[in-house]
């Protein structure tokens, strides 16, 4: 071969494609591939020459792979818009799965299973079994990923050729590139199946730790990744197991390391000798820090992974801290990780190391980093308490170096330091004040503020420093805002003299009717109502002592951290989320559309650039709210009502027959008409009506059978599939026999998370109904929400003081340091036990950021009346908490509760007598919110 | 496993494009973008422009891993290639990660150069690897010696005159930051224009260390990565023993990182961790320290270890910052080899971040010095001092005199420094880990091919804190 390849893709002045097809067709094999290789060129930058299908498949049949290859690689892309030519290259295909030359065998096989034309896939078949008990392992190895791609065009066909047989024997295959393979297709297909199909038994568990010690290092981790789904059954086994998974320590490849450390850390967890576990953490500690001898992306992962090991087990690195100092040159993004990382391994013994690296880190050039650190020795005073001093006084330090973003930084940890040792460092205030009128971030201004409102008794000139922000307080964002009124408050509360109380008119009077923010005009309201009824029990109030706040930012909740080290070495221990916040998949045999190519469709899903959505002054803490990131989008959490799927409804009828009751009780058939759900036409002759209902707080399910055979049916049993909620019945189904032409109507109860599916919830709800004439009958219905509607949806009255000073609490709280509801609910606890979480919860989201909040408007839907409208929903449980005009609308306040506790607030918003209404709710499952639409739209229509 | 996989230039381009298919029911073959690129277009466009216009989590650089809209983007940066996979399922990133490396080594292996142009010219090749390397988005292998045996399609070498130098001098090229490249731009697989292949075998020793220095001149942290590489050229796959240094021992036993066994000058050099490539037996390593191996074709890392053991900085570094009068300082620093005179370091390059009111730097070397060149970058506050060549033993000088726009808030020191420091010192290993010597089994008596062993040192992270 001559020249090289990019003279392909010049073009010539003549018809390029009636040139290539003479070319195609040349007697000489050297101008065959050349012309061949043309068209894949050409192929490549976008021309169609898939006229050319014909000239180029009859050069397939060739000794030559090279050009055998590029034909491959041109049927792969237009195989599919060419079906019924496609059909010519099959005898090929099948002719050289069975050549002497294994690398055409394999080659058939792999290029086979890349072309989805059905008519084609048939083929696939026999040459298929053939390839899995090949001589040649290179054959067999591609054969067993073929399987795999089979299954993705057609589940079935694998199922009923026995593939799946032949692949779990090739597991057992005495090489390992093989066995590799076979484990890689295995665990795909278990991927995209909801029944077990690759279980890993003691026996498999023993050949796959036997090949692991051969094959290459992908295969490796393949087989690692399967090994971890292994539950061993004792102490005694996971130790053998880990015995034989140490030496992967030492490999050279990071993944097969991490997936070692996995591995090591899930039997670790039924290992009982704390000798074993030392000397595992010792064994570990070495190879976990080469990691970061690798390259800056493979850090990455490495630090991602390490900040979850080190919460679970900080012993194994707590010597190493060193080696997570920043390098000058590490990317940010290593940077950013390490720091986190010190700040977990800091300790007594190494504090000072730390401070003298963060300090220096502080005084670098990227601001981003910068801060980071600023904050990092923060954290550590508050994590150390004995260190505190020394932290503190870094930070006085770097407060002297008057870089403006640096000041800033520090006023905020300060802050939260003042919350975690009270009454301790209160002397620098003085030193913070003077960089006062430096300050230009909404965060270190509310939190200087913060502190002047706190200790206005402290700072002589407290007033005179809170004047100076009110002249643009309405041009102050809201945090800062929200920080003004509590701290002039505050003062007022502390020094009740003339001047702050000029000032208390002046915020209060912006705050109330100068504004639009709705939360800082309820707050507003809230002091002027409590500094007028009762000054004192507002001193109680706004003066109540705060908990002492512990460094708990970045702090993962520990069964989130077990599920995450649960999934170490996978992208969930590096987005620091449970898979399926990120993961969507369909589990289902069924067809999927063919081309519905990514990236599409999902709106939402996980997006790594989840803000925070910090409106309030938030802790030091910068992670993402893991709720807020889980919030997966409707349109993505809703698969449309398929079709019932054969193999789910297998077991639904199937084996477990004590699931399914008689019915032989006598029913009338009267009460309200119910949707049809199983029309006579499909049921031979039984018409099924049913509907979820809810009665005296319990849920049935309304079922109406109409006889139209003409024959008796008796027998009747129900089943459900698993659903969402996992509803299912709570006893018999009591029917009659039916004679022809009768009907017959029954309130079966039901019972809820019984047999639940997992994934995102969805309103499908499969039914199958059995008599003893007839086949089963299968039909889908609907989950409506509201039927689940709980009579204790009710906010609970609490006296007018509770609610006022939890109010306060609550705002307190999320205004200047903590937004996490879990705290509150902790001191509210303490502070008023007879409260009820409702309450809190209501204020709670009143005061966070609208991130939680989902909209959905109905245009048709008219509210003629806000009376009615309340009292059809209370008949229904959803209750009205308030109502209040804005404008020319009514907004009307409601709320509703769902088993296991789930609240919705509710806020419909509408012009009286108008069509259209806004509904926004609040709930912290916002997963829920597309079902919980469909139920209120269906509520308001009625 | 992964859905696709592609090469981007540093423009966004397009330059190899697979989809290994999942959800794309078509496998899509896409060079240059072109309108028809429609759907593998998009990923790699979101892809590009996300990468491109980072800014989350107040960082302006893109993490190797993240997600956009439910599909998760793998990336690494190879000679300034954007080598990309993207995958919807939750995968072990390191073995994704790992794989692109790998691939990017593996291209390199049989073109000889990886660079745009070499992987244009050289479409069908790279198609036909990757169908060995990935077959339905599952890695199959990565060996380029294995690869041999399914590849057909020979390399094209790119324009050699554009060809960097060959031979051992190469490695004294600079690579990419932080993977030296071994250098040899020689394809694997084709035959050198000559006609008969060049029996010989490359095994580099190539440390990178990183040492901080506090202000007053102690080692706070010092760490040496080494790796020793191999890269054969020799027929007929011979065995090769390695022997090292025999006092060689491995792990610091309970120690920690932070306190140093006082094992400077004892002779012993003791490791943290090593590990080994796959092709290597250890049957009598324990015993003396010996590596057997049958080296497979292709450049691969025979030996990785890490080592925290104290060692002698081969620079020393001073730095004095002054204030010298009113909206005036003057900055000294003095940088001493502390290697023999008969080892020569290149590429050195110090770099010092001034304070941000400096307006004006004027330098003052030695009085005759050449190769040495000084700059002040007015944008970003940095002084720049590069010198071509520094000889073991000697040591260099440079004033600087600034000048401020504004008064300075503290401490000078605060606000200027660390000083950074990059070099490459050829035939010189900190560590003192040797080969000492190189076996290769052949019967006979005539076979005697060309054996290179190299020692390059190079800083990763060299700095002094002011």
């Amino acid at each position: 071969m001559s020249g090289h390849d990019s003279k392909y893709f010049s073009t010539t002045k003549k018809g390029e494609i009636p040139e290539l097809k003479e070319e195609l067709n040349s007697q000489h094999r050297d101008k065959r591939k050349d012309a061949v290789k043309k068209v894949i060129a050409a192929m490549t930058v976008g021309k169609d020459v898939s006229s050319l299908f014909t000239d180029v498949v009859n050069c397939m049949q060739t000794e030559n792979l090279e050009l055998k290859k590029l034909v491959y690689l041109y049927l792969i892309n237009y195989a599919k818009s060419q079906p019924d030519l496609a059909i010519l290259a099959v005898n090929t295909f099948v002719k050289d799965s069975q050549d002497p030359n294994p690398l055409i065998r394999a080659l058939a096989v792999r290029t086979m299973g890349c072309i989805r034309v059905d008519k084609i896939t048939e083929y696939l078949c026999d040459p298929l079994q053939r390839c899995l008990k090949d001589d040649d392992p290179y054959v067999r190895k591609t054969a067993a990923v073929c399987v795999a791609k089979l299954y993705d065009i057609n589940a079935e066909l694998v199922e009923d050729r026995g593939f799946l047989e032949s692949l779990k024997d090739l597991i057992s295959d005495n090489n390992p590139m093989v066995v590799a393979n076979a484990v890689a297709a295995l665990a795909e297909i278990q991927e995209h199946s909801s029944r077990p199909i690759f279980e890993i038994t003691s026996h498999t568990l023993s050949k796959l730790l036997t090949a692991l010690n051969e094959c290459t290092e992908w295969g490796q981790v393949f087989i690692l990744d399967a090994l971890s789904r292994y539950k061993a059954a004792d102490a005694r086994e996971a130790e053998n197991i880990v015995e034989r998974i140490t030496p992967r320590l030492q490999h050279a490849n990071c993944a097969v390391v991490l997936s070692a450390v996995k591995m090591i850390l899930l039997q670790m967890e039924l290992i009982s000798s704390t000798d074993v576990v030392r000397n595992l953490c010792k064994k570990m500690a070495p190879p976990l820090v080469t990691l970061l001898s690798a390259e800056p992306e493979i850090q990455y992962v490495a630090l991602r992974n390490i900040n979850l090991i080190v919460q679970k087990r900080p012993t194994i690195l707590a010597h190493e801290i060193k080696v997570f100092f920043c390098k000058y040159n590490d990317p940010i993004y290593v940077k950013m990780e390490k720091l986190e990382i010190m700040i977990k391994l800091a300790s007594d013994r190494n504090i000072d190391q730390v401070l003298l690296e963060f300090k220096e880190y502080a005084t670098e050039v990227d601001v981003d980093f910068v801060r980071r650190a600023v904050r990092a020795i923060g954290r550590c005073a508050i994590k150390l308490d004995r260190a505190a001093e020394r932290c503190i006084s870094v930070l006085l330090e770097l407060i002297k170096i008057k870089v403006n973003y640096v000041v800033q930084e520090a006023i905020i940890v300060i802050k939260d330091i003042f919350r975690r040792y009270p009454n301790m460092y209160e002397s620098i205030i003085a030193t913070l004040c003077e960089s006062l009128d430096t300050l230009d971030e909404p965060e270190a201004k509310a939190s200087m503020i913060w502190i002047i409102g706190e200790y206005a008794e402290r700072i002589d000139n407290a007033d005179e420093l809170l004047e100076s922000f009110l002249e643009s307080f309405p041009e102050e964002p809201p945090q800062v805002q929200l920080q003004l009124l509590t701290a002039t408050v505050k003062l007022f509360l502390k020094k009740p003299t003339e001047g702050p109380q000029q000032m208390i008119q002046v915020v209060l009077n912006n705050a109330t009717v100068e504004t639009d923010n709705p939360d800082l005009r309820d707050r507003a309201y809230i002091y002027w109502r409590l500094l007028s009824t009762d000054p004192e029990a507002a001193k109680d109030v706004v003066l109540a002592e705060k908990p002492v706040i512990s460094d708990d930012s970045n702090q993962l909740d520990p069964s989130l951290l077990d599920e995450l080290l649960a999934n170490i070495a996978t992208l969930s221990s590096v987005y620091h989320k449970p898979p399926d916040a990120f993961v969507t998949r369909a589990k289902t045999a069924s067809q999927r559309t063919e081309d519905d190519d990514y990236p599409d469709g999902n709106e939402k899903g996980y997006s790594a650039n989840v803000g925070d959505g910090g409106a309030s002054p938030s802790t030091s803490s910068s992670s993402v709210p893991y709720t807020a990131a889980r919030q997966p989008s409707p349109a993505q959490v809703m698969p449309a009502p398929a079709s019932p799927v054969p193999d789910l409804l297998c077991d639904l009828i199937g084996l477990d027959n004590n699931a399914i009751v008689p019915a032989d009780q006598p029913a009338m058939p009267s009460g309200p008409p119910l949707p049809i759900l199983l029309p006579a036409s499909t049921g031979q002759g039984l018409q099924i009506s049913a509907q979820l209902a809810r009665q005296d707080g319990q849920i049935f399910y309304s079922l109406m059978f109409e006889n139209n055979s003409q024959i008796t049916l008796d027998g009747f049993m129900i089943q459900f599939n698993k659903n969402s909620f996992g509803l299912a019945a709570a006893g018999p189904l009591q029917f009659p026999p039916l004679a022809p032409g009768a009907a017959a109507r029954t309130l079966l109860p039901m019972v809820l998370f019984q047999n639940m599916s997992p994934g995102p919830p969805s309103s499908l709800l499969q039914v199958a109904v059995k008599n003893n004439q007839q086949p089963v009958w299968y039909f889908n219905d609907k989950i409506l929400l509201h039927v689940f509607f709980s009579e204790d949806g009710r906010m609970e009255r609490t006296s007018f003081l509770e609610v006022r000073s939890l109010f306060h609490i609550a705002l307190v709280y999320c205004g200047t340091k903590l937004s996490k509801p879990y705290i509150m609910k902790d001191h509210t606890a303490e502070r008023s036990s007879s409260m009820s979480i409702w309450s809190v919860m209501f204020v709670t989201w009143r005061s966070l950021p609208d991130s939680n909040e989902i909209l959905k408007e109905f245009p048709g839907i008219m509210v003629s009346s806000a009376e009615t409208t309340m009292d059809r929903l209370a008949a229904s449980n959803v209750f009205f908490i308030a109502k209040r005009k804005h404008a020319n609308q009514d907004v009307l306040y409601f709320s509703a509760k769902i088993p296991r506790g789930i609240p919705f607030l509710i806020e419909l918003t509408t012009v009286i007598g108008n069509p259209g209404v806004k509904c926004a709710t609040k709930t912290p499952n916002p997963e829920l919110a597309p079902l919980f639409f469909e139920a209120i739209e269906t509520l308001l229509k009625i | 496993m992964i859905s696709q996989f592609f090469v981007l230039s540093q423009r966004g381009d397009n330059i190899v494009f697979r989809d290994y298919l999942y959800k794309a029911r078509l496998k899509r073959l896409v060079i240059v973008t072109t309108d028809r690129g429609e759907v593998a277009k998009g990923s790699a466009e979101i892809f590009f422009r996300k990468v491109k216009f980072w800014k989350e989590d107040g960082q302006e650089e893109a993490p190797p891993v993240f997600n956009v809209d439910g599909v998760n983007y793998f990336h690494v940066k190879v000679v300034g290639l954007l080598f990309v996979a993207t995958t919807r399922v939750n995968v072990s990133p390191s073995l994704v990660l790992e794989l692109l490396q790998r691939i990017a080594r593996v291209i390199k292996d049989y073109l000889g150069v990886l660079s745009e142009d070499s992987l244009r010219k050289n479409f069908v090749l790279v198609y036909e690897l990757l169908d060995e390397v990935i077959d339905f988005g599952y890695m199959q292998t990565t060996s380029t010696e294995v690869l041999k045996a399914y590849i057909f399609n020979e390399p094209i070498v790119v324009d050699a005159a554009r060809l960097q130098p060959l031979g051992p001098a190469a490695i004294f090229m600079q690579g990419t930051k932080r993977m030296p490249g071994t250098a040899i731009t020689k394809s694997v697989v084709a035959n050198e224009p000559g006609g008969r292949k060049r029996e010989e075998i490359f095994v580099d020793i190539i440390e990178k260390i990183s040492v901080t220095f506090s202000s007053s001149g102690y080692i706070l942290t010092s760490e040496i990565d080494g790796t020793i590489q191999m890269k054969s050229y020799l027929t007929g796959n011979p065995e090769i023993r390695l022997a090292l240094n025999e006092d060689l021992s491995i792990g610091r036993g309970g120690e920690s990182a932070n306190d140093y066994r006082s094992s400077y000058g004892s002779g012993a050099v003791i490791l943290d961790d090593c590990n080994f490539h796959e092709s290597v037996r250890l049957d009598s390593f324990d015993m003396d320290r010996t590596l057997a191996l049958v080296p497979p074709d292709g450049e691969f890392p025979v030996m990785n270890y890490r080592m925290t053991q104290e060692f002698k900085p081969p620079f020393h570094i001073n730095c004095l910052i002054e204030e010298a009068g009113h909206l005036k300082a003057e900055v000294i620093l003095k940088v001493r080899a502390e290697f023999p005179s008969n080892i020569t370091a290149n590429t050195v390059v110090l770099e010092m971040p001034l304070p941000k009111y400096t307006t004006r730097a004027s330098f003052e070397l030695e009085p005759g010095v050449t190769g040495q060149r000084t700059d002040f970058k007015g944008a970003i506050k940095k002084l720049e001092w590069d010198l071509e060549k520094f000889v073991g033993g000697v040591e260099h000088t440079l004033r600087a005199k600034l000048t401020f726009s504004q008064e300075l808030h503290a401490n000078i020191t605060k606000e200027a420094g660390p000083v950074s420091m990059t070099f490459t010192i050829p035939m010189y290993n900190v560590s003192r880990l040797q080969v000492k010597y190189l076996q290769i089994a052949k019967k006979s008596s005539s076979y005697n091919p060309y054996r290179w062993v190299r020692y390059v040192t190079q800083a990763n992270s060299y700095v002094a804190r002011i």
